[in-house]
């Protein structure tokens, strides 16, 4: 016999630790413990058998591995918390005991630490923290919007927006965005980074709603931990396309709400330039920057700004106006870009989504989302100044092709402009073409907005608005074939041609060559699917009589009544017992009736044809799930059931759209 | 008073080499031997009254002196001197004499020590000390129950006394000290002189006294003689004595001297005090008067007359030249206040500078799992979604209703139309909040879910059509009966078919055309029909209600000789029946009638009459036997019938339950018994029980055999088919679980490897089932088709199945009056 081995001494009782037992171990208080979990990314665990890993009892506890807690022991925040601690006691003493010089003093020497160590510790490498980036990315940005005089500190805040900025002009530069989204929480957009794609959200530009039941320690724990990541991952990343990190802020721009553009980015030779000359040189630096006015000018405008500020609205535009107008010929951004371009990327602005236009954002759009998009998509762009300083055009400008508008009637219409709304911009880069204007002019109705994150599996519904958008991609001739039932459509086809000779030019195709290949064969299962969904509706004829029409519509009831069946949770043998008699009686009807439709006999005998093999099918499948054992079987049941409960929702989606269609043509014909 | 005594033994034995020399006269001869070197001065006087007062009133009573505390000790050791010889013996041993003369002097004590104590107050006023130092010893002292006793507290005095004789008392009389000294042996002034290592009188130590119950002694003394046990007193007389007594209350019984001690008031007094938790002795002060050993006044005048110093008066020069080199750094901008140090700036630099660009594998440490990332939106989420995407006005009632936990998603799809019209999302802090939670306090957990595809579960069975023929499509449907269709049987030529019905009659159909050939109207319900598996007759049984009729149909016998045949197989019973009549078994509720003529017209030849309802019928394979199965509980209700004797065995005394089906075996002589849960296999020549099928089912419905014997199916009311292969396990080799109802009848087919199964919802499963004749080879079970045509009626479906005994045919009958032929 073997030694006996004591009980809970081995094994998942080894393993893992509870929370109580951990806050002993390593005589921290919870909410220490918890700021350090959430610091060191620590998580807590879900043990096989809980009873074996908590002595035996079956207790409701937490579990952490016993390995995470070890090394949390060495870790020097722990005592850097201390030190906080025993600072904030003395300083409430200090405060207290009205020793105001003493409690400076303790200010002053306020105990420091950083996580720098912990960035490196818990993304060992760059790829790993760039995987990692979406929660951090989503929460910066959420700071960066928060009210200043909120429950958190405005340096943060202030922080937040810089490290947000710094982002989106990495994804400006290197064009990495791939998908924009406007959902009813945000904006997502998605960037391809080094080959990792990256999401995130930003709410749209108003004011936060900030709940009570939020705790804003624990975000700020979090935000604390992101802000070090986002700053070194943005300075990997500005050093990857050879700028200077951190990128200055003009703070003049600033002030105006320039967004974007109050930052300076410089590559990094400039910057290294200006660190190799002499301290005397170095005051004569303005010379060098890229921003073409000098210090004095910088000051005046302070000045000015400062004035502005008293001023009236009226006068304030003027002289933004002014101001604009002297850094119209090089605005920051483009003398940046152009730097960039030069460095690595290959990619000429000219080429991109919106390289040949000259874009003008009306006031009610959302400048900030619009601004980044269309430069990521090298677009030049500008702005009113009443949505913010540092626009290069104005809104006379000859220069400008496309206008950004939001409202339901235009007053005045600038010549050899195309007015058209925000949605446009971001279909454009979901569908990586430039659609046809016509659909999203202002004042008309919008097609629906769709997701560019869904990815259509085998059998999905697919929204016709996702077969247009892949039919409008640029595959013209299949696109007449599957549009041929819908005569609206046909117009807006032409209509969408002849748009598109007049902006686009054959460049884009070029681009656009293997998305064209993936969109292809996206197309072909739309079609199918299509075909397959109401296989009625696409055999019809233009020309077909009333007594055609009416068979067909009648078929397609009957298919609305399977799919409703099947929804109720019939399977098809047993709506085929239920509706049987009925179904026979009217296709005998509907035989007698019109004996010379060829057609609609034809689509009904293949489907009767289809549905006995359904029946075999689904027959034997049953029989032999039924030899299978007890667990198989289970098993199988499982996924045939999600299987089920997926092709019930797809089904709903189904219905509705028939649904809605059939609303639509009663319409019509009324 | 035994401390006294245990004392004076002690004081025995520490003298006792004295008392072997020749007793001095002197003066300082008379003097209690001292142990102690007493160092304290101040009790001595008490305690000698103590000890005088002991000797005297507890040894000599009739001098009852009563010593003054000013009693100089010459004048005790004058009047000890008086008594003469025997008094030097009582000074050496203390008060010796006492524990010679035992208990008669503890009572009388006891007045002369209240007399002692009543003066103690007088005589102690100095003697507090000394108190306390007797109740130290006394809180020392092991023997816990003796510790209070009267004789304790005076044998304390005692040491006192003794103590007194020290060189000091022989402060003049040095000579008589040395004598005192020469006299004495030289007593180390150690243990032996502690008064609580004295021996008690008894030696037998701590240990229980009743140990020595049986014995007539109490123990020993010091020098080992056994010290005999008190006379005691009968329980009257010290029921009497505690009458009497007046100090009962105060008497304890000192079970180790086996003594009645009575305390004394101070005693009383003192363990008052303790279990009060005050300090024993009564005359303790605690509160005195503090002597001031210092004073508090300040003196008139001061101690030193020495003057002040100048240093005293002027500033320090050092200090003077300290502030002076501060004022001069300041002055000089050594020392700046200087602005508030600026905080480190967080300074951003490449940290991954050092890192490899593929993140390295550490194998002692458990690879993170990273949090799962947020799903992507969907077109839900859209803020103009397509319109098939916008919920129904119940999906929102439904979504409002739900709670906030409960909902499959945090939002409702909106159709905002333009961009301008999106207001900003309440709950996006919120959810940010939630994912921060959930990425810190979720726990997480690697799930493997892998992507089964269910084809790849699917047994890989031999496709049906390789199996054919077997029965597939409905072909024929039998329809007259207006009841449910019980039972089914086809001829064993496989032309004719008989039905029997709840409507009361026996059809019987021409298997091929569907044609009714003729009815039999039985009036009552037949539960079953069953033609006669021998193919030379042409006869068939029957059983309507409590009767078994056996009918030979004309029209079937194609040549007369059949008939015959059959005639002579039916009435041959009779004749020999007569004979038997008397010695066949009485007791069976069994009676072979000829029926009426009316019948016997219509081709009924035998009624076999019964108590109850007939369940069921079965033929044996040779056509000779019967069993016949009746609706009630025990061995009665199997019978097996002889046909062509007439005769009727009742093969079961006793049978555990109600039996289901009986079936005879088609090869050996077994007969199967199925009870609710079990097939019993009896051998009906041997008599015994052969085996126990266990298919663990809840309720049997029907049970079939193989044709080639080897296995059996079993049906269950629990929708279950179970298959036994009856040489390898009494548990199911295979267990099936299609039908989604009772299973009602199962079937082998007789000529085919196919079987099948009718259920009550309404299907027929006909199965291949395939046995080798190679023993290894386990059967191969492949369902081949699921019939259907028969309705339900009052949750009734297919109530009977058979094979055709020829063709791959199928027969069956259902609750709905109908049979269908199936091919």
């Amino acid at each position: 016999m073997g030694k006996i081995v004591k009980k809970f001494t081995q094994g998942a009782s080894k393993t893992y630790i509870t929370r109580n037992r951990a806050l002993k171990k390593l005589q921290v208080s919870l909410a220490d413990f918890r700021r350090l979990c959430i610091l060191k990314g620590i998580y807590p665990v879900e043990p096989r058998n809980r009873k074996r890993a908590n002595k035996g009892s079956t207790a409701l506890t937490t579990f952490y591995y016993a390995k995470d807690i070890k090394l949390l022991l060495s870790e020097p925040l722990i005592n850097k918390f201390r030190e906080h601690k025993i600072f904030l006691r003395r300083l409430k003493n200090a405060i207290g005991k009205n020793d105001i010089t003493r409690a400076k003093s303790l200010e002053d020497n306020r105990p420091q630490y950083t996580l720098d160590h912990l960035v490196v510790e818990r993304y060992p490498t760059f790829i790993e923290a760039l995987r990692d980036l979406d929660d951090a990315l989503c929460m910066v940005f959420l700071f960066s919007t928060m009210p200043a005089k909120g429950p958190v500190d405005s340096k943060v805040i202030e922080e937040c927006k810089r490290l947000s900025c710094e982002f989106m002009h990495y994804a400006i530069h290197t064009h990495s965005l791939r998908k924009v989204f406007l959902s009813i929480k945000g904006i997502y957009y998605q960037a391809d980074i080094q080959g990792q794609p990256i999401t995130w959200i930003v709410p749209y530009q108003f004011n936060q709603h900030v709940p009570q039941e939020v705790d804003f320690k624990i975000m700020g724990t979090f935000l604390e931990f992101y802000r070090t990541l986002l700053g070194f991952v943005n300075y990997r990343l500005y050093s990857s396309i050879n700028l200077s990190y951190p990128p200055k802020i003009d703070q003049r721009m600033d002030d105006s709400a320039a967004g974007l553009g109050s930052l300076q980015i410089k590559s990094r030779e400039i910057d290294d330039l200006i660190k190799s000359l002499p301290a005397d040189a170095v005051a004569d630096k303005s010379s060098i920057e890229v921003d073409e006015s000098d210090e004095k000018a910088a000051e005046d405008s302070e000045k000015i700004n400062e004035r502005l500020s008293t001023l009236g609205s009226k006068i304030k535009s003027i002289v933004a106006a002014a101001a604009s107008e002297e850094t119209h010929e090089a605005p920051s951004y483009s003398a940046v870009e152009s730097s960039a371009a030069d460095d690595g990327d290959n990619v000429k602005p000219e080429n991109l989504l919106f390289g040949k236009h000259v874009i003008f954002l009306s006031r009610e759009v959302p400048r900030y989302s619009l601004e980044f998009v269309i430069r990521a998509f090298g677009g030049r762009l500008g702005w009113p100044t009443t949505s913010g300083g540092g626009s290069p055009y104005q809104e006379t400008d000859n220069a400008i092709t496309i206008q950004i508008s939001d409202r339901p009637v235009l007053a005045t219409q600038h010549p050899n402009r195309v007015y058209v709304q925000p949605q446009w911009v971001y279909d454009c880069v979901n569908a990586r073409c430039l659609l046809d204007t016509a659909d999203y002019l202002v004042g008309q109705k919008l097609p629906a907005h769709l997701s560019p994150f869904v990815e259509y599996a085998e059998g999905d519904y697919i929204p016709e608005a996702a077969i247009k958008m892949a039919a409008a991609a640029g595959f013209e001739g299949e696109v007449t074939t599957l549009q041929s039932d819908d005569r609206d459509e046909d117009g807006s086809e032409q209509q969408h041609s002849k748009s598109k000779n007049d902006i686009d030019s054959d460049d884009e195709e070029d681009n656009e060559d293997e998305e064209e290949e993936e969109e292809e064969a996206d197309n072909d299962e739309n079609e199918e699917s299509d075909e397959g969904m109401d296989g009625e509706s696409a055999d019809e004829d233009e020309e077909a009589s009333d007594e055609e029409e009416a068979a067909r519509i009648k078929a397609e009831k009957q298919y609305q009544q399977q799919i409703l069946a099947e929804r109720a949770g019939l399977t098809f043998s047993e709506y085929q017992q239920k509706f049987g008699n009925k179904k026979s009686k009217a296709a005998a009807g509907s035989s007698a009736g019109a004996a010379s439709n060829g057609n609609s006999n034809k689509s009904k005998r293949g489907a009767s044809k289809r549905t006995k093999a359904q029946i075999d099918e689904e027959e034997r499948e049953r029989i032999a799930i039924s030899m299978l054992s007890k667990k198989k079987r289970k098993l199988v049941n499982r996924t045939r059931d999600e299987e089920y409960k997926r092709s019930k929702d797809i089904n709903a989606l189904k219905v509705r759209k028939a649904e809605i269609q059939n609303g639509k043509k009663s319409k019509a014909r009324k | 008073m035994a401390g006294k005594e245990r004392k004076s033994t002690s004081k025995k034995r520490t003298v006792s080499g004295r008392e072997e020399k020749p007793v001095a006269t002197s003066k300082s001869e008379e003097f209690p031997k001292n142990t102690i070197i007493d160092m304290s001065s101040e009790s001595e006087y008490d305690s000698s009254e103590d000890q005088e007062d002991d000797v005297i009133e507890g040894d000599f009573e009739d001098h009852s002196i009563i010593i003054n505390a000013e009693d100089s000790d010459d004048d005790d050791e004058q009047e000890q001197e008086e008594e003469g010889e025997s008094n030097d013996e009582i000074h050496s041993s203390d008060i010796e004499g006492a524990s010679s003369e035992g208990e008669e002097a503890d009572s009388e004590d006891l007045g002369s020590d209240s007399e002692s104590d009543s003066e103690l107050p007088l005589k102690r006023t100095t003697s507090r000390s000394t108190d306390g130092q007797a109740t130290a010893v006394d809180s020392d002292s092991e023997a816990a129950n003796d510790v209070l006793n009267d004789g304790e507290t005076e044998h304390l005095l005692d040491e006192q006394d003794m103590k007194k004789l020290t060189i000091r008392d022989f402060g003049k009389d040095l000579e008589s000290w040395r004598e005192y000294r020469k006299t004495l042996p030289q007593i180390e002034p150690g243990y032996a002189s502690d008064s609580s290592t004295e021996e008690p009188v008894n030696t037998i130590g701590n240990v229980p006294i009743e140990w020595y119950e049986d014995y007539p002694h109490i123990g020993y003394d010091v020098d080992g003689k056994r010290i005999s046990k008190p006379a005691t007193a009968d329980e009257l007389d010290k029921f009497l004595e505690n009458m009497d007594n007046p100090d009962v209350f105060r008497t304890a019984r000192d079970e180790v001297n086996q003594k009645d001690v009575t305390l004394s008031a101070k005693e009383i007094d003192i363990i008052r005090r303790i279990q009060g938790g005050d300090i024993p002795d009564a005359d303790y002060d605690p509160y005195e008067d503090t002597v001031e050993w210092f004073t508090s006044q300040t003196m008139k005048t001061p101690l030193t007359g020495a003057p002040l110093t100048k240093r005293g008066f002027i500033p320090s020069k050092w200090e003077h030249k300290r502030v002076m080199q501060i004022v001069r750094a300041i002055r000089s901008g050594k020392i700046t206040p200087g602005p508030p140090r600026p905080k480190p700036e967080k300074q951003a630099y490449d940290i991954w500078a050092d890192a490899d660009e593929e993140p390295k594998e550490d194998r002692r440490r458990r690879p993170r799992l990273a949090a799962p990332r947020l799903a992507l939106p969907t077109h839900e989420e859209s803020y103009h979604p397509p319109a098939e995407y916008l919920p129904t006005e119940e999906e929102r009632a439904k979504w409002e209703a739900t709670d906030p936990e409960d909902r499959k998603r945090s939002y409702l799809p909106r159709d905002f139309g333009s961009l301008r019209a999106v207001p900003g999302y309440s709950n996006f802090v919120n959810e940010r909040f939630q994912r921060c939670l959930d990425l810190y306090l979720a726990p997480r957990m690697l799930k493997r879910t892998t992507n089964l595809n269910p084809d790849d579960f699917m047994p890989r069975l031999p496709d049906p059509r390789d199996l054919r023929p077997f029965p597939a499509s409905e072909s024929l449907v039998y329809t007259g009966h207006t009841g449910r269709v019980r039972s089914i049987s086809v001829d064993p030529t496989g032309l004719w078919l008989l039905s029997g019905s709840d409507d009361g009659s026996v059809r019987l159909w021409e298997l091929v055309t569907g044609r009714c050939a003729r009815i039999w109207t039985l009036g009552g319900t037949v539960h079953a029909v069953a033609w006669c598996p021998n193919a030379e007759v042409s006869v068939f049984v029957a059983a309507v209600d409590s009767r078994v009729v056996v009918v030979v149909p004309s029209e079937l016998c194609s040549s007369s000789h059949k008939m015959t045949v059959s005639e002579e197989l039916v009435r041959s019973g009779f004749t020999t029946a007569a004979a038997q009549d008397e010695a066949s078994d009485e007791n069976l509720p069994v009676s072979w009638d000829v029926p009426t003529t009316a019948e016997q017209s219509t081709g009924i030849f035998i009624s076999i009459s019964m108590h109850k309802t007939v369940k069921s019928v079965t033929w044996h394979r040779r056509g000779d036997y019967l069993s016949t199965l009746t609706a009630e509980e025990g061995g009665g209700s199997v019978l097996i019938h002889q046909l062509s004797k007439h005769k009727s065995q009742r093969p079961f005394r006793k049978l555990k339950g109600a039996v289901q089906a009986v079936k005879f075996h088609p090869t050996k002589p077994w007969f199967l018994v199925t009870t609710q849960r079990y097939v019993r296999i009896y051998n009906l020549m041997q008599q015994r029980l052969v085996k126990t099928l266990q298919p663990g089912v809840k309720w049997i419905s029907s049970v079939d055999v193989h044709p080639q014997g080897d296995n059996i199916i079993v049906g269950s009311y629990d929708k279950k088919l179970s298959w036994f292969d009856v040489d390898l396990s009494v548990k199911p080799y295979r267990s099936i679980r299609y039908h989604r109802q009772a299973i009602r009848q199962v079937q082998f087919s007789r000529r085919f490897p196919l079987f099948a199964t009718a259920s009550d919802d309404g299907t027929i499963q006909v199965y291949h089932g395939m046995v080798y004749d190679d023993l290894n080879q386990n059967p191969l079970i492949v369902p081949l088709k699921i019939l259907r045509g028969h309705e339900i009626r009052n949750s009734l479906g297919v109530l009977d199945c058979v094979f055709h005994p020829i063709q791959p045919w199928l027969l069956s009958s259902g609750a709905d009056g109908t049979i269908r032929l199936w091919t």
